[in-house]
């Protein structure tokens, strides 16, 4: 709006539930977000091409095109982040959707201060700050640098093997976001090991062991039950701002 | 049991002679070689009687050989008609009367001739010899004869169980034919608890109660004949039949062997068709019952989640909102409020039926004033669409709760403008007829209509969740309307509106015009439970 703090971005908020499309709208226009609402997937997918989103937030239960194919279609042209509503009953669906490339998710009913705080992680992600700009973790004494292959704890070195570290690589690229099971094990493992989630639950404890101040709660790799793993560490910051805003 | 349960119970279909005689009865074809060997030592006995009266005159003008012919004659009848011991029996005789009689010296059995000795046993020997030839060439006769008679009764019996479904009525006919066939009174099949559950009741006829599979000797009256029913080992039930009728004989149990084994491989058949049928039964109802509970818990998350966004931004800090924009909240709060509490209604109204806890208060009711009030209702809530009433000469009566009736037009009203609002033809028309002793509503749209194969469905409970749109409400609208109009025993089912569109009927029954009582007003007092809960889709 004119007059206002200069905008914090452009959001597509898709939902075939008039009232939720409405608060969510209301909510984010009064924190200076610019905001295009719409009931279904066809008509959300031609305001993609003309509103550029900074990033869409998608309701999985949509009449026509499903909320599935239409994170299908946004990905095949564009990384705009994705942030995907659901209820409870949708669990098989939600996972499918991060599978096909969203970024991350919310169960209905959700507060408003933990869907902006989502969006805020995601819209910070995008704009580059946590992307591989470095390679360089730090924080409380641990300092990991993936392309040194080097992990540091109290100043002492910890050996990890390469599943380690081709584990922490796929999860450290990708600040905040939630990486499923399947995206891991496919990118770590390769195809066909995609369903073997014992197999990466195991690694990702050893990892712990190594990285985490108390492996029994984890801050860094944190899982979120049933769908994957989110890395909170930011690249070449100390402190720890998205662990604190995911938490 | 004071009575033998086999007594034919009262008003109970005698059993017809010329039933009978349609079956050559297995217990006839013993009775008949009985009597058969009978004859056969009568014509031995009363045969050599006579030949002898009648040869004695002319003994000695006969040589020996024409007499011992003569009885030859008579062995040969006996054996003929009554088998191989009458027929020795006769050989006997004649050898001994032939000796005595007709032998010089007479009336001694001393032998005059050594030649006469060697007459006298040829005669004996061939005498045994025509009488066993005789004899097996009629046990042969007589064995197809009873092969014949047992494959009849079986195909007979079978009649039923290849020409018929396996159910209970089948079972009652295969009973029915056995009972006539083997002359008992009445039986019954028994089911095995462990296959066929323990509801199975057994199928009886020809007496009030089952027969009893286990036989207390204390009882009065003959144990019942109690026969197997066993596929590859597993016994799938028996049959157990009483009858004033001796025990059956090996034959008879041949039979009816041969035939419950028939019976059995129907029986397991069937169990096999009822267990593959209730696992797609129970199948179908887990599925529904999950799209039930999705359907149920969308339905309360949606707007739960609107009001927690609502609420946690008004109550967030870090915005500032406009006067407007709080209002626009709040009243988004108490939309969804409003919604929630329709649907919690609208689920209690729907297990209250189900539970069968609903009752209507049937009363006189004056269908032109409820039709003009919904109409009236609806079309305020929904301009644009031109909703009309025509109710038919004495249609204007029927016997319904006035409450649940207006609840049913106005829902299905709303549809019907829902419907219409995409349609070509603009209007939706409300009208009463009646039809012998019911009263036909129906609410006439021009809009898509509906597919006949969903029909149906579309009064199950959620069924519409994949199709409707946001727009449309809870998917228990029509459920509901369906509990409601069956309460008042009527009927609703859904037919083509000419042209195109869907036309929805209601069916009550009619009050009688003649009748005193005045139209009731609508009652504007609000009730607990269904009776205040707003329609919806």
């Amino acid at each position: 709006m004119p007059g206002r703090q200069p905008e914090k971005g452009r959001i597509l908020v898709v939902d075939d539930e008039e009232q939720i499309r409405l608060a969510l709208a209301r909510a984010l226009t009064a924190r200076q977000y610019v905001v295009e609402a719409r009931p279904e997937g066809e008509s959300a997918l031609r305001t993609v091409d003309w509103f550029r989103p900074d990033l869409i937030v998608l309701d999985l239960n949509l009449p026509g095109i499903d909320g599935l194919e239409v994170c299908r279609r946004v990905r095949a042209t564009s990384e705009v982040p994705i942030l995907i509503l659901s209820v409870r009953e949708e669990e098989a669906d939600k996972v499918e959707a991060l599978n096909l490339g969203a970024d991350d998710y919310l169960t209905k009913p959700f507060g408003i201060e933990e869907f902006l705080a989502r969006i805020r992680a995601l819209l910070r992600r995008a704009g580059g700050a946590g992307v591989a700009a470095s390679s360089v973790f730090r924080e409380n004494g641990l300092e990991i640098d993936v392309e040194q292959r080097t992990v540091r704890r109290g100043g002492a070195d910890e050996r990890l093997t390469k599943t380690e570290w081709a584990l922490l690589d796929a999860l450290s690229q990708h600040p905040g976001k939630l990486l499923t099971h399947r995206w891991l094990l496919e990118r770590v493992w390769g195809p066909g090991y995609e369903d073997d989630v014992d197999v990466l639950r195991v690694f990702v404890s050893q990892l712990r062991k190594k990285i985490e101040p108390d492996p029994s709660r984890p801050r860094i790799i944190v899982t979120d039950p049933g769908v994957g793993y989110r890395w909170t560490l930011r690249a070449g910051e100390a402190g720890s701002g998205a662990a604190a805003e995911m938490a | 049991m004071s009575t033998p349960y086999w007594i034919r119970p009262e008003g109970a279909p005698v059993r017809e002679r010329s039933e009978r005689r349609s079956a050559l009865s297995l217990a006839t074809l013993g009775a008949r070689t009985r009597s058969r060997r009978i004859a056969g030592y009568a014509i031995a006995i009363f045969g050599t009687v006579a030949l002898t009266l009648i040869l004695l005159p002319f003994r000695d003008n006969l040589v020996p050989l024409s007499k011992g012919f003569g009885f030859l004659v008579v062995v040969v009848c006996a054996a003929a008609v009554g088998g191989l011991a009458p027929g020795v029996l006769a050989s006997v005789i004649d050898f001994v009367v032939f000796n005595f009689f007709f032998l010089p010296p007479y009336n001694t059995f001393t032998v005059a001739r050594a030649e006469y000795v060697a007459v006298l046993f040829v005669f004996l020997g061939i005498s045994i010899l025509i009488s066993a030839l005789l004899a097996r060439a009629q046990e042969r006769a007589e064995a197809a004869e009873a092969r014949e008679a047992e494959l009849r009764t079986l195909q007979e019996l079978s009649a039923d169980l290849v020409t018929s479904l396996p159910g209970r009525d089948t079972y009652a006919r295969v009973l029915q034919r056995i009972v006539r066939v083997f002359a008992f009174d009445a039986a019954s099949l028994h089911f095995d608890e462990r296959l066929f559950g323990e509801a199975t009741e057994p199928v009886t006829v020809g007496a009030a109660d089952p027969i009893p599979m286990q036989w207390d000797p204390s009882w009065e009256g003959r144990a019942p004949e109690r026969l197997p029913l066993t596929v590859g080992g597993r016994s799938l039930g028996l049959i157990a039949m009483v009858g004033d009728r001796p025990p059956l004989d090996p034959r008879e149990s041949r039979v009816l062997r041969a035939f419950c084994d028939q019976l059995a491989l129907i029986l397991e058949d069937e169990r096999l068709l009822r267990t593959a049928t209730q696992v797609e039964v129970y199948r179908q109802t887990e599925e529904m019952r999950r799209s039930l509970l999705a359907a149920v818990s969308h339905d309360l998350r949606s707007p739960l989640a609107a009001i927690k966004a609502s609420v946690t931004d008004l109550l967030d800090d870090g915005a500032t909102h406009s006067p407007g924009e709080v209002r626009a909240a709040l009243e988004a709060v108490d939309d969804q409020t409003d919604r929630l509490n329709a649907l919690v209604a609208n689920l209690l109204d729907m297990s209250r039926i189900e539970a069968g806890m609903l009752r209507s208060r049937a009363q006189t009711v004056d269908l032109e004033e409820i039709l003009v009030a919904s109409a009236d209702r609806v079309a305020a809530q929904r301009p644009g669409i031109d909703v009309s009433v025509s109710v038919g000469d004495s249609a204007s009566l029927v016997r319904a709760d006035p409450v649940f009736l207006e609840r049913v037009v106005v829902n299905l009203l709303e549809n019907a403008v829902t419907a219409s609002t995409k349609a070509t033809v603009r209007e939706v028309r409300l009208e009463a007829r009646r039809s012998e002793g019911e009263v036909v509503v129906r609410v006439i749209d021009h809009g898509e209509g509906v597919p006949p194969n969903i029909r149906e469905l579309l009064f199950y409970p959620f069924y519409s969740l994949e199709r409707r749109g946001a727009r449309l409400g809870t998917g228990l609208g029509l459920a509901i309307c369906k509990g409601l109009v069956s309460v008042m025993d009527g009927q609703i089912w859904i037919e083509d509106t000419p042209g195109g569109g869907a036309t929805f009927a209601v069916s009550l029954p009619a009050a009688e015009s003649s009748s005193a009582v005045p139209p009731t007003p609508l009652p504007r007092a609000q009730e607990a439970g269904a009776r205040n809960a707003g329609p919806s889709t």
